[in-house]
């Protein structure tokens, strides 16, 4: 299975996905994250230490630094996953795809994006649950293009802005063909909020709630599953997983 | 890709890389005659005015000059090099010959050329759109570009998802030109301002990138370069020009800031902000840097990142995000933009006195 999760910047995505692995994880599945951000933290929200996530190294770059050229044929997913993947709580397996930090002769356009394309729609997803973390805005759902047995999660928090990118992103994805497609009110203060958000994706929404923990865990840079993993917007998060590993009927989820 | 295709596609590129040199050419000659025809103090302001564009212009070309892939156009890139030069020699001397408190009274009204990056959800865009109305509110001319394929400033400017793009014939498909679009020939950055930029609350002119998911398609890809040729051409004297970019790194490590004078880095309260700013910092080195926190609630903050200028919480600001409307219209006496209006003084000085105002 190939999940997406996408939404404007600082809309919870990688809050969202993080936890969402961890959940994926302690229910015996495989979980391969992709944190597509060229400006990676996935790691922080699965639980790997600030200072393995400032230093992870991304593959381009690692690739790069090994000699590698850009004519050169990059080597199978699988295999950048063996000799780059880091190892995270739960047993899952996290890789950058597009990290940069200064200019150097990594050239983003044909580097990020192709690698995100790479890991979403190249990595073999039989038995195992491939999770990309996109590149804040809608750019990169251009590139990862989930097709029609792939799920992506719409993240938005309720502002105004952030549920207008989220709009935009159901309907690229419908437009893709993609029928499992979910909406999440991350930092949803009452019922009000995931109800706007439904109406304007109209597509279902499930609620995170606006949670002090995941603040906290925020603004230490820990992941909000090991500061309170029963806190409500992680117990919103398994249901979140439930949703997920609903099975599916002719192509729509089961609610 | 078969040879001859190669060698076509590598043309293209170079031809495109032309045309930029003559559209800087004719933005400069604009310029000039602009600051030859102007009279008392607006000439001062004129000729430092393009003796700053040419700092910028000068900057920008060195790369040209050593870059591999261009070097069947060294005669060109010389030529243009040379043309750059004789026109800072001719507007230096212009600045010499100004009395010195001609020249520091020039200096306040010199237009202020700012990129707002950051995280995404940082607050870029509300930093970015209240700065721009706050310059506004000085008197001074204002043009705000919102680099973003996602919608967001326009929210936060007042204006909501109205439409503020490039129109069509404001642009030109062309091959060898990054995204195969550009800025239509013979339209001059000045004139894409005043043709086709809104005009937004406080009277701040605003342009955006097309955005990714209009029923259009391509809008974005077709926008972006040509916005980024009007930002880097722009300079009318005495107009303040505020740039909103996309979150994160990608656009910042392709120098979309390079037609800035400052960057105002926006740091949110989370530590994973913090990393973005660290990341950031390198990227924009070059750039004199206001580091702006935002949503600030209690010290210590991020070690190592001092913040210029802290932008408290405020719940006032956090109810306008939500509904989609300006902060300044729905909490202008907020401690938040308060504090931007601290920002703007960084940025620009103090306020002029009322009357002294252009």
């Amino acid at each position: 299975m190939r999940i997406a999760v996408t939404g404007k910047g600082g809309a919870g995505k990688s809050t969202v996905a993080g936890a969402l692995a961890r959940h994926l994880a302690a229910r015996g599945r495989t979980v391969v994250a992709v944190d597509a951000d060229p400006n990676p933290n996935l790691g922080l929200c699965l639980g790997l230490p600030k200072e393995t996530v400032a230093s992870m190294e991304p593959i381009l770059n690692a690739l790069l630094a090994s000699g590698h050229t850009h004519d050169d044929p990059t080597p199978e997913p699988d295999e950048l996953l063996a000799r780059y993947g880091v190892a995270a709580p739960g047993g899952i397996t996290v890789v950058a795809t597009g990290k940069i930090e200064r200019p150097s002769n990594a050239c983003l356009c044909c580097g990020s994006h192709n690698t995100t394309r790479q890991f979403f729609g190249g990595l073999p997803a039989e038995g195992r649950i491939v999770l990309a973390d996109l590149e804040a805005g809608l750019n990169d759902l251009l590139w990862a293009r989930p097709g029609p047995g792939d799920v992506v999660l719409a993240v938005a928090e309720p502002s105004a802005k952030a549920v207008e990118v989220a709009r935009r992103a159901v309907s690229i994805a419908q437009g893709m063909g993609v029928q499992r497609i979910l909406g999440v009110a991350n930092r949803a203060g009452s019922v009000d909020d995931v109800e706007a958000l439904a109406r304007a994706l109209g597509v279902e929404v499930l609620p995170v709630a606006e949670d002090p923990a995941v603040e906290a865990a925020d603004e230490l840079g820990v992941a909000p599953m090991d500061r309170d993993a029963a806190s409500p917007a992680m117990a919103d998060i398994a249901r979140l997983a439930d949703w997920v590993l609903a099975p599916v009927a002719s192509g729509a989820p089961a609610s | 890709m078969a040879p001859g295709g190669q060698v076509a596609e590598r043309t293209a590129r170079q031809e495109a890389v032309l045309a930029s040199l003559d559209r800087q050419a004719a933005a400069l000659a604009h310029l000039e005659q602009a600051a030859g025809a102007a009279t008392g103090d607006d000439r001062a302001l004129a000729w430092l005015t393009v003796a700053a564009h040419l700092g910028r212009a000068r900057r920008d070309h060195a790369p040209l000059l050593a870059a591999r892939r261009l070097e069947a156009l060294a005669p060109e890139l010389a030529a243009h090099q040379a043309r750059l030069d004789d026109a800072q020699a001719a507007a230096q001397a212009a600045v010499d010959g100004l009395a010195p408190d001609e020249r520091a009274a020039a200096g306040r009204r010199l237009g202020r050329r700012v990129a707002v990056v950051g995280k995404g959800g940082a607050g870029k865009s509300m930093i970015a759109a209240t700065v721009a109305r706050l310059l506004a509110r000085r008197g001074r001319p204002v043009f705000l570009a919102d680099m973003d394929s996602s919608h967001g400033t326009g929210f936060s400017l007042g204006l909501g998802t109205a439409f503020a793009e490039l129109p069509p014939e404001a642009l030109e498909e062309h091959g060898g030109s990054a995204y195969g679009w550009r800025l239509a020939t013979g339209l001059l950055p000045h004139q894409a301002v005043e043709r086709h930029a809104v005009t937004g609350p406080d009277g701040v002119r605003f342009l955006t990138l097309g955005k990714i998911g209009d029923p259009a398609e391509q809008r974005a890809r077709r926008s972006v370069v040509a916005l980024r040729q009007v930002l880097g051409g722009f300079a009318e004297p005495g107009w303040d020009v505020v740039g909103d970019l996309e979150a994160g790194p990608t656009t910042p490590f392709e120098r979309y800031h390079a037609f800035a004078d400052q960057v105002v880095l926006v740091v949110g309260p989370a530590w994973r902000s913090a990393l973005t700013a660290r990341r950031l910092l390198p990227i924009v080195e070059g750039t004199p840097t206001v580091l702006v926190a935002n949503r600030f609630r209690h010290e210590p903050d991020h070690p190592g990142l001092e913040p210029a200028v802290r932008v408290p919480f405020d719940p006032a600001v956090v109810a306008a995000e939500r509904a989609g409307r300006a902060p300044l219209d729905e909490a202008p006496g907020s401690p938040a933009m308060a504090a931007c209006a601290e920002l703007v003084e960084l940025l620009a000085g103090p306020a002029p006195a009322k009357e002294g105002s252009p």
